[in-house]
């Protein structure tokens, strides 16, 4: 019953994809990519209305990949503290990304999975390796396959090989290393992209010994990652100076363009981000040069045109539920009295 | 026996189950000005399915939340995410009250054995819905409360014991913001495009002194002899907005919401606007465009005037209200029971809790308080005190249950007669709890957050009242509704301690220090049982130049 | 009698402090009152039990089932008449300790009578004089009559009273003899607070001593009595609940596994608030055997010849490393130590012991209101003084054995100090 249901769904799947590939078709000169899906881990770990320019950094990247195609239910998003609805915030359901109010990166449309205190090292790990809780509804787990691109985005307070979690607890970048080589372990990935906005962020992709990996980080060793400005309404820097650059970039990015990763990776020179930007290649198969951007930011299928006829005389009727014949006692029901009226002394 | 259970078959059988309707959609918002100084919008979206099917097919109803019903086995619903606090003394009765944060109670089926477990599932899988950390919710603090809550819906007379199929839990800390609105607004027939719910606006929602939604799922009897039961998912948003901030005091739905009334939603079949217009004999307004037709009302010897706007399908529109006067002096006269509660002493050792009830009726009012507080803040009983008194004439049925640390909490009901025209206090010591560090949240020295009391209430007057008759599910069932009692479930305001909080940096050497001292024992001890004791020659220390007289005199040889 | 002004002024001035207004403070210091011992939770704990509430069901009573009913009772009967009962109750400790003290110092003399022929020619100046030993019960007596930590004990009227009463009835007990009322009464004590579980040890090789004839038969008679008495006062307790056990959790699981971390004096509270989850268990173990098993076995092979003194050692080391001590606790062996008045002039820090008590008493309270009141100090400050106040108990305990050490020492090879005529020092070897 249930595996046919699938067959109906994958068709389903398949004529969806079909009507989509006339919009978008992946030019020739770039690396053929293996995956099918893509997801989005976007994490900020600050709580605190000072740092409310890591919210803006995490839900710029949100704004973008959401932009770019992959839906919420495939990102998760963890945000650690409320800056949008925080009495100290003027323009209340806002998170704005200038000063001048361009963009707000908080829409109308948001859903943050992990919130407030949910976001920790371990609920991040457990997410990461795919151990929850048994109860974890869908929309807190990272159901992804071997098939799936990640990005993963990290923002924070950093230190030289560790993220600091809502300044109380840290991930460490052996931490983060051995999360993400269990993930390869357990088929949990295709490929991940993994950008770490944190003061010294090189750091926290050093340990990576998993392959398949690319990371960016703002930051090398021994430099700190600098915000972009003050936005004094607010009164608190309000984003990041590489996240700024990335929000740009990625504003001019549509499912179609041709941009590539090299690219991305170029993005935020040192004059304007007065840190360097780290790239640690080594893990990664595929030149960054010929990775469409969309492998990662946006949810590009890749699809196959056949020309066989399917069958679809193969997909069998839905059995009808055996339980609706089921003769049901009907009981009368009734109002209940909405006071304990019987435990009242009634005084005449 | 056997004749009885053919009886109820053939009755079963044979009765027409042929009024299988479709799914009903109606919205409807309640405005009402609360003089001198703020406006409460209240919306109300309305689902009625076919309660007895399972959830695999419905037009309208959200199938997501159709599928907890039935998979969880719930038989009634209440869900509320608030931001800000009612304030009863000055704005009256709100139509369904709230507590401030996240507040979830619902009841299971009768046959649910495991009544924990289906509530921890339910509200994990209600924090994946709503975007709300409504997973924090465990045995820890979920209370059955006894007397205090009781379902809307209908029930099946021989279901006798309802409340042990009851779990209450409130967060407090929940912050309430688009997140939250956000699948809220997808689980309407029309979501956000369409009707009332396309003015929700976050942007405008979120400025407003106090806001809620809310999802409350009920059976309700289809027919007059309720023998089916048809499942109401009523899906609310209350908003009070301040004067001030809107900087007039006329108001229009564009200002409230930033644009007008796109019309109704196409699938719903009523729009409605209710306009509460009794306040215009004492501060008169005028609506614009007039009002389709008005009604009247008489129940519980309060009077009420509500214009009633239909709206069409198509056509946009704005309802505004001009203020003919301005600077009147406004006499605010208390509804017949306010509470106030707060939090005693100083100092981080011992405090206590006053809930202070008054009734301001002529008449005594029987009330139940459900005071309802973390298990790190033991309250101790020994300790209440009813106006100063330790046993109360007042009381008359009383429940607690003692928490228990980092496994429940502590759960006090008291059903009290409030005399007329009087306040009454409610005293309850506690006694502040030294956690473990890693309990303490992030923020530890933001403090903690105290849920709100829930006081369920008897009101012999429908004066202030503004909640529905617990029959109907629109606003026109209001008209002449007079019943001998009118209940209501209000919440207190919540409270907020700061507890004390250990040196967050030092565990290590605490650890350290700790064993040492323990070795300053065990040393000594050890030395004196496993050694005898000797008489040991004393060597005179060699002195320093002797030392290097002696590396000399070494070289020598 | 000159005993009687002692007992009047020691009644009275206890009786005045618990009508003061000054009562509700000192019955919630931390200091007197732990979560085990509290006026508060009992009076909880029988207030619930009067509304049909089960008080083992929460979390605000660790009392046994046995307190619990006696309260019941005299709260119900003579509610006015506790604060009297408490002041007696601590007399009447404070006079039974008088009695013990007097039995243990005829047990003194005997052995010092006894072991006459092995003393060397120049020691026999220091042993102990008629006149010297006949003061001791007296300072027994003033010591825990006039001692602060008792007074403060029992103004505050928490259960350490009643505690103490039964370790002292057991005591005495077992130095005069009377072998059913010491089992009886060290399985009241161990009933109620279980580290009076270490007592076993000294009263069962008292009783064998003090009855004489066959040792081991004694200590099986003793022993066997004892399980007895604690297997009743268990089964009576779970009597009283309606024949549930449940009762054990929430008395001896708190006592053993600590889940409430309000600070005392002792080292359990920060120690525990600050510990690594994953270790709790590891070290929960670690130090609750270091209070009920680790020492009594070396320290009977050691001290068996000294039964009182053994008894003395071990009160006061698990009260200094129990889970929720109070100053009654220290106040009850603090009245012990004029027992050892013989042993001051060996002991080496004396003075500094002193000092320490004096500091730290008057610093905890101190710091611990700039912490919890005025929020200008933080917990480690009131740790550090609980550190220091352990510290100095342990400095005393080890004194205390190391001066019995070189007292015997001397008394067997004399006071010189020299080796072949070149000056010598004693050491552990």
């Amino acid at each position: 019953m249930l595996a046919n249901i699938k067959k109906v769904f994958s068709f389903v799947i398949l004529l969806f994809t079909l009507n989509l590939c006339d919009a978008v078709e992946i030019p020739e000169r770039f690396q053929k990519s293996n995956h099918t899906n893509n997801w989005a881990v976007l994490v900020d770990t600050s709580r605190f209305w000072f740092n409310y320019r890591h919210v803006a950094n995490a839900l710029s990247i949100y704004r973008s990949v959401k932009r770019l195609g992959i839906p919420d239910s495939q990102i998760i998003l963890m945000i650690s503290d409320d800056m949008a609805c925080n009495p100290r915030n003027p323009r209340p359901a806002t998170v704005f990304n200038n000063a001048h109010e361009q963009i707000n990166v908080y829409g109308d449309d948001v859903e943050v999975d992990y919130r407030g205190y949910e976001v920790s090292v371990e609920s991040f790990v457990r997410l990461l390796t795919g151990r929850v809780p048994p109860d974890t509804p869908r929309s807190k787990r990272l159901l992804t396959d071997e098939g799936s691109n990640i990005l993963i985005y990290l923002t924070g307070h950093g230190g030289d090989g560790f993220l600091k979690f809502q300044d109380s607890e840290e991930i460490t970048s052996q931490e983060l290393a051995d999360a993400l080589e269990q993930m390869w372990q357990k088929r949990r990935y295709n490929e991940i992209f993994c950008i770490i906005d944190t003061c010294q962020a090189s750091s926290m992709y050093e340990k990576f010994y998993s392959p398949n990996i690319l990371a960016t980080a703002s930051s090398l060793v021994g430099e700190d990652s600098l915000s972009h400005h003050v936005d004094s309404a607010i009164g608190v820097y309000i984003i990041d100076r590489y996240t700024y650059y990335v929000l740009e970039f990625l504003e001019n990015v549509n499912p179609s363009s041709k941009k590539t990763m090299s690219e991305f990776l170029a993005v935020c020179p040192k004059k304007v981000c007065i840190s360097t930007v780290g790239v640690r290649r080594d893990l990664f198969k595929r030149d960054p040069s010929k990775v469409p951007i969309t492998d990662f930011f946006g949810s590009v299928r890749r699809v196959i045109i056949t020309t066989d006829p399917i069958d679809i005389q193969e997909v069998p009727k839905r059995r009808k539920n055996i339980s609706l014949n089921k003769t049901k006692v009907q009981e009368k029901r009734e109002y209940l009295p909405q006071f304990p009226m019987h435990l009242v002394k009634t005084t005449v | 026996m056997l004749n009885l259970r053919l009886l109820l078959f053939s009755v079963a059988f044979l009765s027409p189950i042929l009024q299988i309707k479709g799914d009903d959609f109606k919205e409807e918002m309640f405005i009402k000005p609360l003089p001198p100084s703020h406006l409460y919008v209240y919306f109300q979206f309305l689902t009625l399915a076919n309660g007895e099917e399972s959830f695999e097919h419905s037009h309208l109803a959200p199938r997501s939340l159709g599928e907890i019903v039935s998979r969880y086995q719930v038989e009634e619903l209440h869900l509320t995410l608030t931001e800000g606090q009612w304030k009863h003394n000055t704005w009256g009765y709100p139509v369904l009250d709230a507590a401030p944060g996240a507040e979830l109670y619902a009841w299971f089926a009768p046959d649910v054995v495991d009544v924990d477990t289906q509530w921890k599932k339910l509200s994990s899988t209600l924090s994946g819905l709503f975007c709300a950390s409504l997973n924090f919710i465990e045995n820890m603090n979920t209370v059955s409360p006894k007397m205090a809550l009781w379902p809307t819906g209908a029930y099946s007379k021989s279901h006798q014991n309802i409340t042990s199929q009851l779990r209450y839990a409130s967060l407090p800390r929940e912050i309430v913001c688009t997140e939250n609105l956000t699948p809220w607004k997808k689980l309407l027939p029309c979501e956000s495009s369409h009707g009332f719910s396309s003015l929700l606006n976050s942007r405008m929602i979120h400025n407003t002194n106090y806001h809620s939604i809310g999802v409350h799922i009920r059976r309700m009897c289809s027919g007059s002899n309720c023998l089916d039961t048809s499942l109401e998912i009523k899906q609310t948003v209350a908003l009070v907005y301040d004067f001030k901030i809107l900087n007039t005091m006329d108001w229009s739905l564009r200002k409230l919401f930033g644009q007008g009334l796109p019309g109704a939603c196409p699938l719903s079949s009523s729009s409605r606007i209710y306009v509460d217009i009794t306040s215009n004999s004492s501060y008169p307004f005028k609506l614009l465009p007039e009002p389709n037709s008005i009604m009247f009302s008489h129940r519980g010897g309060s009077k009420t005037e509500l214009a009633v706007y239909e709206i069409n399908h198509s056509n946009m529109m704005n309802i505004g209200a001009k203020y003919e006067m301005r600077n009147k002096i406004f006499v605010n006269i208390p509804p017949p029971l306010t509470f106030n509660r707060y939090v005693l002493g100083y100092g981080k050792e011992f405090g206590g809790i006053v809930t202070e009830l008054s009734n301001n009726y002529w008449a005594p009012i029987d009330v139940v308080l459900l005071e309802n507080a973390p298990w790190w803040l033991p309250i101790q009983l020994s300790t209440l005190r009813i106006n100063g008194e330790a046993e109360s004439k007042l009381i008359m049925s009383q429940y607690y249950s003692p928490g228990r640390s980092r496994q429940k909490p502590y759960h006090l009901e008291l059903l009290l007669k409030l005399p007329p025209k009087s306040t009454t206090t409610v005293t309850i010591d506690f006694e502040f709890v030294f956690l473990k560090w890693q309990e303490y949240p992030p923020d530890a020295n933001h403090g903690f957050y105290v849920g709100s009391a829930l006081l369920s209430a008897n009101l012999p007057t429908a004066k202030n009242y503004t909640s529905l008759p617990i029959t109907g599910s629109t606003f026109d069932s209001i008209v002449n509704a007079s019943k001998p009692w009118y209940p209501i479930v209000f919440r207190t305001n919540g409270g907020m301690v700061s507890l004390p909080t250990p040196d967050f940096s030092m565990p290590y050497n605490v650890i350290c220090l700790a064993c040492t001292v323990v070795a300053l024992a065990f040393g000594p001890l050890n030395n004196i049982c496993t050694k005898e004791v000797v008489l040991k020659i004393i060597v005179v220390p060699v002195s320093l130049r002797q030392k290097i007289f002696n590396i000399f005199k070494k070289k020598k040889d | 009698m000159n005993l009687i002004p002692k007992y009047l002024v020691a009644c009275l001035g206890r009786y005045w402090l618990i009508h003061t207004d000054y009562w509700q403070t000192i019955s919630n210091r931390v200091e007197v009152a732990t979560p085990l011992n509290s006026w508060k939770r009992l009076i909880e704990g029988v207030y619930l039990y009067d509304h049909g509430i089960n008080p083992y069901e929460g979390d605000s009573f660790h009392e046994s089932p046995i307190m619990l009913i006696l309260f019941h009772f005299l709260l119900k009967k003579v509610p006015y008449l506790l604060p009297v009962i408490f002041v007696l109750l601590d007399a009447l400790t404070a006079h039974i300790l008088y009695k013990a003290s007097k039995s243990f110092i005829r047990i003194f003399k005997e052995s010092q009578e006894s072991g006459k022929g092995q003393i060397a020619e120049d020691s026999i100046t220091m042993l102990v004089t008629e006149s010297q030993l006949d003061e001791v019960p007296i300072y027994v007596l003033s010591m825990y009559l006039f001692n602060p930590y008792s007074f403060l004990n029992c103004a505050g009227m928490t259960t350490t009273v009643i505690q103490n009463l039964l370790l002292a009835v057991s005591l005495w007990g077992a130095a005069s003899g009377h072998r059913a009322l010491a089992c009886v009464f060290i399985a009241l004590a161990t009933h109620q607070a279980l580290y009076p579980i270490l007592l076993v040890v000294p009263i069962s090789i008292l009783l064998a001593n003090v009855n004489q004839g066959c040792n081991k038969c004694s200590y099986i008679r003793t022993l066997l009595g004892f399980v007895l008495c604690w297997g009743f006062c268990i089964f009576i307790s779970a009597f009283i609940m309606d024949g549930s056990y449940d009762y054990i959790y929430n008395t001896y699981g708190f006592i053993l596994t600590v889940p409430d971390l309000k600070p005392n004096i002792g080292l359990f509270w920060y120690f525990f608030t600050e510990m690594f989850e994953h270790f709790r268990l590891l070290f929960v173990c670690a130090f609750q055997i270091n209070a009920l098993a680790l020492y009594v076995v070396p320290l009977t092979l050691r001290f068996h010849k000294e039964p009182v003194l053994l008894a003395t050692v071990l009160i006061a080391l698990s009260t200094i490393f129990r889970s929720y001590p109070c100053v009654g606790d220290v106040g009850f062996y603090l009245a012990l130590l004029p027992l050892w008045k013989h042993l001051f002039s060996f002991m080496q820090q004396k003075f500094i012991v002193g000092c320490a008590f004096l500091i730290t008493s008057a610093l905890g309270p101190t710091v611990w209101h700039l912490w919890i009141y005025s929020g200008s100090a933080n917990a480690n400050f009131f740790f550090g003084v609980t550190l220091s106040f352990a510290t100095a108990q342990i400095f005393l305990i080890t004194d205390l054995l190391f001066a019995h050490i070189k007292r015997e020492f001397t008394l067997k090879n004399g006071s010189s100090r020299q080796v072949d005529g070149k000056p010598a020092k004693l050491v552990l070897r």
